[in-house]
């Protein structure tokens, strides 16, 4: 009757939850708000200047101006990284997952040393692989060498956003394998018993009871990989900072705010507006149909 | 009960704490000194460079003493874009901004002339033109500084709005004294020579040129090299890119993208993936024999193996050795101090004590820069062996372009691309790069 018990005592959880409440709109709603105000103004980004709001101007300049060309390859090179992220990283996952869940000996120890890169963070993962792909001298170079070639890996404009991709996968794979192993031990083992007494084993059970029952699994990791990737902008920086062909929408952001020598706030709030609207569609449009999916199943 | 009022007290806590952060932060600045009053911190920020944070560290103390009502609180961070991102940001924080002291990378260079209709303003004549920037002019210390430089590196609307602390010179190689003589080989006068030289380290098994490709501008400085003896007359040829007298696609152009490559060619294996602080080991390692780099670096190279014989000569993009002669570079640090800032004495005197002849002479000779002060005896052995390249300096291409609003990338920033060229990049020849960054540049053209 009373959750919260009664009187004044009420309020106290309003009172809790008012604290992140207003920690979110100073801090996230607030600024985002900003942000879409901004995208139609020539704010500059320095202080004390006059700015005035010019409508869709700054959305012109994105789609009209002579540099668009370019800015049209970083879309394409983001669903080229989304593309090949989510698929990799969940298939990845979900292998790693089913591997884990036979309860080898040790599991834990292999479920700590793949979830690892998750908990280092972008930089040390970023350091990790340059010295990887140290081209005087280190370990990749060397292996290739054996092999009577060589390459500038991150250097290198041919393969440079694919090396990105695959760190960027080798990153987050542990997080797809996590969320597919609780999935995974969700499943009730009657259900396999109950399998192979009509026949299904092996990759029949996996196809027609493992698949179904991680549904909600999947869908949660398709879409976190299909944002995360979207919004990639932090190893790319660490890693090639947008040189040699590896930028993509979420680090032309980045580059229009900060890059360049002249800031142009109006313009950069204009394109992460874009680049809003672009993960918002690409994962409404996945949501809708991995429910419709999770449902039949 | 007792619950009660301990979660009303933490939340209470917690709205106070948010409520500090978001009122003015001025007064809770400083620590308190022995006598009790207010302690006044002098914030200054700076990019990372090895020999001249030390030294300013060094300086900071030194003010410390003098004034020890003041602390001051130096911050560094990576030179490239990370310190523009900072001067922003410590720039538009709160009414004050959150700095007091701001150096510029450069001179004030880069403001739109009457010949570029439509470029962008530089960061610098926005903070001045919205009256961020103290006036100079009338300070005691500015006097210290040659009169040309002033004008030169300082001056902006005919007002002082900064101090500059010294040249570099960025369009030569690093050369291993030992490692020529060892082959015979003389300081290389022209393009040929430079080749021959080249061809003689490979013969021998040695590698010959060291190029930071990795982070892209340190190819930029030995393009720069190239430029600056090819050409004739750099900013004429600026000029006539905005008028339609000269194109990219000219063929003194196409001669700089040629060498470019040639020398791209001849650099050591795996180079576009050496990043720029890398660079300078290898050379005081002796596994290169020359090195595209900036005097800056002479310092570096030399704490790394104070053994090492070294010297600097610039690039002879050209085989008329006479326009080879001469360096290029820049005016590089410029300091400035923040109009709006409470401790604005401060920072004057700050300035003031470094501009001193005592200091200023320290600080040029752990930085490695050529003097903007008259009559300053330079210790450093390799500033003296370079003089006699210096007496006709030149600015360099990226000090003189102005570059157009919303360009493509054959032609954005740096403005010339040589490293998209094969062997590091896909473009086959320089005729096609050349072709591409005319057509960015073109399509940006205002209307």
């Amino acid at each position: 009757m009373y959750p919260f018990g009664k009187g004044k005592a009420r309020l106290i959880p309003y009172l809790y939850l008012s604290i992140p409440l207003l920690l979110y709109v100073v801090f996230g709603f607030g600024p985002s708000l900003v942000t879409v105000l901004f995208s139609f103004t020539d704010a500059t980004g320095v202080r004390g200047q006059e700015w005035s709001f010019i409508g869709f101007d700054n959305y012109k300049t994105f789609f009209g101006a002579s540099n668009a060309g370019d800015r049209m390859d970083a879309i394409g090179r983001s669903l080229y990284f989304a593309f090949a992220v989510v698929i990799i990283q969940n298939a990845v996952g979900l292998f790693m997952a089913i591997l884990i869940n036979k309860k080898l000996k040790g599991d834990k120890l292999y479920r700590a040393v793949f979830f690892l890169p998750v908990v280092l963070g972008v930089t040390v993962s970023g350091l990790i692989w340059q010295l990887v792909a140290n081209p005087l001298g280190g370990p990749a170079q060397s292996l290739l060498n054996f092999f009577g070639t060589s390459s500038n890996f991150f250097g290198d404009y041919n393969i440079a956003f694919e090396l990105i991709i695959f760190v960027q996968i080798w990153m987050y794979m542990g997080y797809s394998m996590t969320i597919f192993l609780a999935g995974l031990q969700s499943i009730p083992s009657d259900l396999y018993e109950a399998g192979y007494m009509d026949g299904a084993s092996g990759w029949k059970a996996f196809t027609n009871i493992t698949f179904p029952m991680i549904a909600p699994s999947f869908t949660v990791n398709m879409l976190l990989s299909i944002i995360g990737a979207l919004q990639t902008f932090d190893i790319i920086y660490v890693l090639t900072g947008g040189k040699f062909n590896t930028t993509t929408l979420a680090f032309d952001v980045y580059a229009t705010a900060f890059g360049t020598g002249t800031a142009d706030y109006g313009l950069a709030s204009a394109v992460a507006m874009i680049q809003f609207l672009f993960v918002f569609t690409i994962s409404m449009v996945a949501l809708f149909y991995l429910r419709r999916r999770e449902v039949e199943a | 009960m007792k619950k009660k009022i301990l979660s009303i007290s933490l939340v209470t806590a917690l709205l106070f704490v948010l409520a500090a952060c978001g009122s003015s932060s001025t007064e809770s600045e400083g620590s308190q000194t022995a006598d009790g009053s207010k302690k006044v911190t002098l914030k200054i920020i700076h990019w990372q460079q090895e020999n001249i944070n030390n030294y300013i560290k060094e300086f900071n103390k030194k003010f410390e003493e003098k004034y020890p009502d003041v602390k001051v609180e130096y911050t560094t961070v990576p030179a490239d874009a990370t310190y523009d991102q900072l001067m922003q940001t410590r720039m538009n924080a709160g009414n004050n901004g959150d700095v007091d002291i701001i150096p510029l990378k450069s001179s004030f260079v880069g403001a739109p002339q009457e010949w570029s209709k439509g470029a962008a303003d530089p960061m610098w004549k926005q903070w001045i033109d919205a009256g961020l920037i103290s006036d100079l002019s009338d300070q005691s210390f500015i006097k210290n500084y040659n009169e040309a430089d002033i004008k030169n590196a300082m001056t902006y609307n005919d007002k002082v709005y900064g101090v500059n602390m010294g040249k570099v010179a960025f369009t030569g190689l690093f050369y291993n004294k030992d490692l020529f003589a060892k082959y015979n080989l003389d300081i290389p006068e022209t393009w040929d020579e430079l080749q021959n030289a080249i061809k003689v380290f490979k013969d021998n098994g040695v590698e010959a040129l060291g190029l930071a490709g990795k982070d892209v501008w340190p190819i930029g400085l030995a393009v720069q090299g190239l430029q600056a003896s090819i050409h004739d007359d750099q900013l004429a040829y600026i000029k006539g890119l905005w008028t339609g007298e000269s194109k990219l696609t000219d063929p003194v152009q196409i001669e700089v993208l040629q060498k470019s490559q040639v020398l791209m060619n001849s650099a050591m294996p795996g180079f576009m993936g050496v990043d720029y602080g890398t660079l300078p080991s290898l050379f005081a390692t002796g596994k290169v024999a020359m090195i595209a780099d900036g005097t800056w670096d002479a310092t570096t190279i030399q704490t790394a193996n104070p053994d090492l014989k070294f010297g600097y000569f610039p690039i002879p993009g050209s085989n008329d050795a006479a326009k080879n002669q001469n360096l290029a570079g820049k005016y590089d640090m410029t300091w400035m101090v923040v109009d709006k800032s409470p401790n604005k004495d401060y920072a004057m005197k700050w300035l003031e004590m470094l501009s001193e002849k005592e200091n200023y002479t320290d600080f040029v000779n752990a930085a490695g820069f050529l003097p903007t002060q008259p009559d300053v005896e330079m210790t450093s052995e390799f500033i003296k062996g370079i003089q006699p390249y210096l007496e006709d300096f030149k600015l360099s291409w990226d000090q003189l372009f102005i570059n157009r609003q919303n360009v493509g990338q054959y032609i954005a920033e740096a403005s010339v691309h040589a490293e998209m060229l094969k062997p590091a990049g896909p473009i086959a020849t320089p005729e096609e790069l050349a072709g591409k960054s005319q057509a960015d540049w073109d399509a940006a053209a205002p209307k």
